[in-house]
């Protein structure tokens, strides 16, 4: 009986050895760790010191040549913008200056215009005036012509119808009187 | 043996011997040390191929150093912390580029093993992370980031006894453990999915009925592994935000 105990109890001490010397897989040992911060820390290290900057530098570099770049861009659209601004505002002015030039043209022209008509009127009315009056004279010369021709056929007819010579300053009053009504009635 | 399916023992496929030192010892390197390693060295490569080609326009190496340094500050640092948190890039970079290397060592032939799928490296990162924004709380806030840290400025006076565990639960001890697990599960878990896949891939491929469904099993293995490599980055990127969150809430006694 003691000796089945005693065996019982050396099986059970042997199997709590095993349990107590196998190792859990999932625990860290400490060498993998030693290792692991080693090689984690030297990396840390050469990364600050070593490996890094020069990746930074260069990326700084290029940041700051884009914001360069782009700074320079902004302000050249900015030029553009404002040149643009101007070149329109030169061009409105120039479109109103051209609209002006032809407003004053036109208005030169039409005064031109104007003043040549009323010129011509004026010419046109002096020759209307010339002419009436070359009218007038010419009436007034043909009327004393006809009147005095008109006298002599009449006292000349007369003095042949009577056989006797006649009034002529008498007769020549009486054809102008005749003549005279007879104008104003035409 | 599950259907017929051996599943190896999970031992088998996290932990691996040491390269050189003696076994248990605290030097011991081995595989996950190995590739903690590689991620120094290909991360301080890439940056120093980078930093070598002149020019303002980036191209090739540089171009992806600068891609990923642009993420970090723009993408990281800006939106959780702003300009004044422009000096803890070095920092970020560092937590960003080591933990998606180490992880991305998962879909790397030969290697198939995520650094972070063992609980050292994200605990040594976290413990790291946590000293860190401390550090800076302190910087900033003198040793008034303590109190400030566990009772937030504008809290009502009859709140702070419920508050203050809270915060001192939740800002000290629940945010390493959370950064550190939440890593390490993502990585092993996708580890285990991957290991899966792949034993039930060399089971299926038999002179039996069963290698009908091989195409399948090939099918999800290849597009897990697809998933794993989102996963790697996505993983790294949330420590990291992580990371710069909590140094970002150490600044201002208003966080």
């Amino acid at each position: 009986m003691l000796a089945s105990i005693l065996a019982a109890t050396e099986v059970v001490t042997t199997e709590v050895t095993k349990v107590a010397e196998t190792k859990n897989p999932i625990l860290p040992t400490v060498n993998e760790m030693f290792w692991a911060a080693v090689f984690f820390v030297l990396l840390w290290a050469l990364m600050k010191f070593v490996l890094l900057p020069p990746i930074t530098k260069v990326m700084n570099a290029r940041d700051e040549k884009v914001r360069s770049d782009l700074q320079a861009a902004e302000a050249a659209e900015s030029t553009r913008a404002s040149k643009l601004a101007e070149y329109e505002a030169g061009l409105a002015g120039a479109r109103a200056e051209a609209v002006a030039l032809l407003e004053a043209a036109r208005s030169e022209g039409d005064a031109e215009r104007r003043s040549q008509i009323a010129a011509a009127e004026a010419d046109a009315a002096a020759a209307k005036a010339e002419a009436a009056a070359a009218v007038a004279d010419a009436k007034v010369r043909a009327r004393s012509e006809l009147t005095a021709s008109i006298t002599d056929i009449a006292v000349g007819a007369a003095e042949a119808v009577v056989q006797k010579s006649i009034d002529r300053a008498a007769q020549t009053a009486l054809v102008e009187d005749y003549v005279n009504r007879s104008g104003s009635q035409n | 043996m599950i259907f017929g399916l051996e599943f190896p023992p999970i031992e088998n496929l996290v932990e691996w011997p040491n390269l050189f030192g003696p076994a248990e010892s605290w030097y011991g390197f081995n595989k996950i040390a190995l590739i903690n390693l590689v991620a120094l060295v290909a991360t301080s490569l890439l940056f120093l191929v980078a930093g070598r080609s002149k020019g303002l326009v980036p191209k090739g190496t540089r171009n992806l150093v600068e891609s990923g340094v642009a993420f970090i500050r723009d993408g990281i640092i800006m939106e959780t912390v702003g300009p004044e948190g422009i000096r803890y890039l070095p920092y970020l970079v560092s937590l960003f580029f080591f933990i998606l290397i180490t992880n991305i060592f998962e879909v790397i032939p030969f290697f198939h093993m995520p650094g972070n799928a063992r609980m050292a490296g994200p605990a040594v990162l976290a413990l790291l992370t946590w000293v860190y924004f401390i550090a800076v709380g302190l910087k900033h806030q003198g040793l008034k980031y303590f109190w400030n840290s566990v009772a937030p400025p504008g809290v009502p006076k009859a709140l702070l006894p419920l508050v203050i565990p809270i915060e001192l639960l939740s800002t000290f001890i629940v945010r390493p453990f959370s950064l550190a697990v939440r890593l390490f599960a993502n990585m092993l878990a996708g580890h285990i999915l991957l290991v899966t896949f792949t034993v039930l891939c060399i089971t299926l491929f038999s002179a039996t009925l069963l290698a009908l469904v091989l195409p399948f099993s090939f099918a999800m293995l290849v597009g897990l592994t697809g998933f794993e490599i989102m996963v790697a980055f996505l993983q790294a990127y949330i420590f990291t935000i992580l990371a710069a969150v909590y140094i970002g809430s150490s600044m201002h006694a208003e966080h």
